[in-house]
């Protein structure tokens, strides 16, 4: 009887409930739309991150991840390399030589990392040849090329074909300058590693640190970003005598971390003020369905129920109020999430700042997990639960010789 | 002699603490099985709480009342709920139905807070609905139905517990001279018929024609009682 009679008191003033519906509803779909949008957002900047700073998996000699000198090669890289293209779970992988040093024109200097690459390969793992928006893509022609940032070059005051001065140190702490000839921009649609990096040919680099054949770093692609663990695992048992650092992208960029966490935190306590705000909202539709309701209330303890009963009617009304708007805003939450995770909403307006923010593309594509859906449900459900105990307690306080002389 | 209700010296004193106001005092009162009782009395005499009391719905300051023979003054809240539920049948001035529930399911309510069995009590809905003159408005709801047959409906309800009597305040206040009429005869003859005891408050002289015994209460006290054969 307690779900009928609660069933029927939701719909005995129907407007009044149609509108804490219709906010449950709308309450469910923002937060949807929130929560996918902002996973969109992480998804992007972690995308963006892989593929154009960290890859899925980066080795390194355990020396140079401490100190970043030159002379701390990875040893036998050029066999690790080599065995690394017959594993299965590996798209490709491609090596690096690093250096650091300052980049000069008669315009000016800036600090810059340098990253000796093999443009074929490292074109299959960061798609490097598809950034370039003036000039071309480094290849085998031509003595030192080079490519720079978009922000360096206008640092720099640089163009295409224009010279610039490298200096950094060797193997041996000799300071070496080289001159290099710009032959692309590149853009990766972050202002800062479009300043702090100028990729080189791993041959001319090498040449001038004389570590032939040899490099720093290998980025690893993989087939599948789900099923890194046992990749490294694979990975960390050939490491035999363990002077390889292998490292997942997490770890490399704990930034990526930090942003993830950032973004739940915010998300999370925007989801807890879209409750409070719907537990006040229920709240006051049970109140005022309580006052309204003395007499009766007062009338139904008078002929035996008890307590415990008045206390779980006002309760399941609660819950049945809350719920029934659940599965329209979810529906709509859904539809939403659907479309925009296909068409992505365009952010292209603000893409400088997203550029200072490490997200490139422009485009933020929506997506959710269906336990989220599970949780946000779940969540107006206790909401609806703590939204009864005051109405319900203020119920079972009444006592029934006092409400029945309400008028 | 069968008692259903004693009371013994109560009073009741409200605002004990500020103003008092002495709504009983010292009411001692008999009524036996199958009494058809009216408690009269000027507004403010006291006969509403002296109902509330013997109904369990409001204690005493002072006293005892006993209902078929337990003392209901030591009961805590929960212990009075469901004594109540399953010992009194109230009837109440303004009808006081559920107005979500159908005529059948307003009467059934009581016998679910009773967990007695579905066939149980479609078999006692349909008697009571028919002896109140309304089996054919079972799945009427309450804003469907006249004044006089709401108030019929409550009879029923009342009686759906099978209780140990029927305590209706003012229960013909809201109504008109047929519907009066048309009530009391069916309390009469449920009276008559089933033994079944009821005590009433009211104001209404065509109820009290028809009780055979007046109480009278002025001041929180009884100043008589007669019993019309």
């Amino acid at each position: 009887m307690i779900p009928i009679l609660a069933w029927r008191n939701v719909w005995r003033s129907r407007t009044r409930s149609l509108v804490v519906m219709g906010a449950v509803a709308i309450g469910i779909w923002a937060l949807l739309f929130l929560l996918s949008f902002s996973q969109g957002m992480i998804q992007s900047y972690i995308k963006t991150s892989i593929e154009t700073q960290t890859s899925h998996i980066q080795i390194h000699n355990k020396d140079f991840q401490r100190d970043k000198e030159v002379k701390f090669v990875i040893d036998n890289s050029a066999e690790l390399i080599k065995n690394l293209a017959k594993n299965d779970q590996i798209k490709q992988a491609t090596m690096r030589s690093l250096a650091n040093g300052m980049a000069s024109t008669a315009k000016g200097a800036r600090g810059i990392s340098i990253k000796g690459i093999n443009p074929v390969e490292e074109a299959k793992v960061t798609q490097l040849d598809t950034k370039i928006i003036d000039g071309k893509y480094l290849s085998d022609k031509g003595r030192n090329p080079i490519i720079i940032g978009k922000v360096l070059a206008e640092k720099l005051k640089l163009k295409v074909r224009k010279n610039l001065i490298l200096t950094f140190r060797d193997g041996q702490g000799e300071s070496i300058k080289a001159a290099f000839k710009v032959v692309g921009i590149y853009s990766m649609g972050n202002s800062k590693l479009d300043q702090a990096f100028v990729y080189v040919r791993n041959s001319d680099l090498n040449r001038l640190l004389s570590i032939e054949n040899q490099g720093h770093e290998i980025a690893i692609l993989a087939n599948e970003i789900n099923k890194l663990d046992p990749l490294l695992a694979d990975l960390q048992s050939d490491n035999k005598n363990d002077q390889l650092a292998i490292e997942p992208y997490y770890v490399i960029s704990p930034q990526l971390n930090l942003f993830n966490q950032q973004m739940s935190s915010s998300t999370g306590i925007i989801t807890a003020i879209i409750m409070l705000a719907l537990i006040f909202g229920i709240i006051n539709t049970m109140l005022m369905a309580v006052l309204e309701r003395t007499k009766e209330l007062g009338m139904l303890m008078a002929i035996g129920m008890n307590k415990f009963k008045v206390f779980g009617t006002i309760l399941v009304e609660t819950i049945m109020l809350s719920m029934i708007g659940a599965p329209i805003g979810l529906l709509l939450g859904w539809l939403t999430v659907l479309l925009t995770s296909q068409t992505g909403i365009d952010l292209s307006t603000y893409q400088q700042g997203l550029d200072q923010f490490g997200m490139s593309g422009g485009i933020v594509y929506p997506s959710l997990t269906p336990d989220t859906y599970i949780t946000i449900v779940s969540s107006v459900f206790f909401t609806a639960i703590l939204a009864a105990i005051y109405p319900a307690l203020k119920a079972i306080r009444l006592k029934p010789v006092d409400a029945l002389r309400k008028v | 002699m069968n008692v259903v209700i004693e009371t013994s010296n109560i009073h009741k004193i409200y605002n004990e603490t500020k103003v008092p106001v002495h709504a009983l005092n010292g009411v001692d009162l008999k009524i036996e099985k199958g009494e058809f009782t009216a408690i009269v009395g000027p507004s403010g005499s006291g006969k509403s709480t002296l109902l509330n009391i013997i109904g369990g719905l409001d204690r005493p300051t002072e006293g005892q009342v006993e209902v078929g023979g337990q003392d209901i003054s030591k009961l805590n809240d929960n212990q009075l709920i469901d004594f109540r539920k399953d010992n009194i049948g109230f009837v109440f001035q303004a009808y006081n139905l559920i107005p979500v529930l159908t005529a059948k399911e307003n009467v059934e309510f009581v016998m679910l807070l009773q967990k007695r069995s579905k066939k149980d009590r479609d078999k006692r809905v349909k008697e009571l609905m028919e002896a109140v003159g309304l089996g054919d408005r079972m799945d009427n709801r309450p804003a469907e139905l006249s004044g006089g047959q709401q108030q019929r409906v409550a009879v029923a309800r009342a009686l759906a517990s099978k209780p140990t009597f029927v305590l209706a305040d003012e229960p013909t206040a809201n109504l008109d001279s047929k519907s009066t009429k048309d009530l009391l005869d069916i309390m009469v003859r449920l009276n008559k018929e089933e033994n079944i005891t009821f005590v009433f408050s009211t104001h209404d002289q065509r109820v009290m024609d028809r009780a055979r015994r007046i109480i009278t209460i002025d001041d929180g006290k009884i100043v008589s009682d007669k019993h019309i054969d």
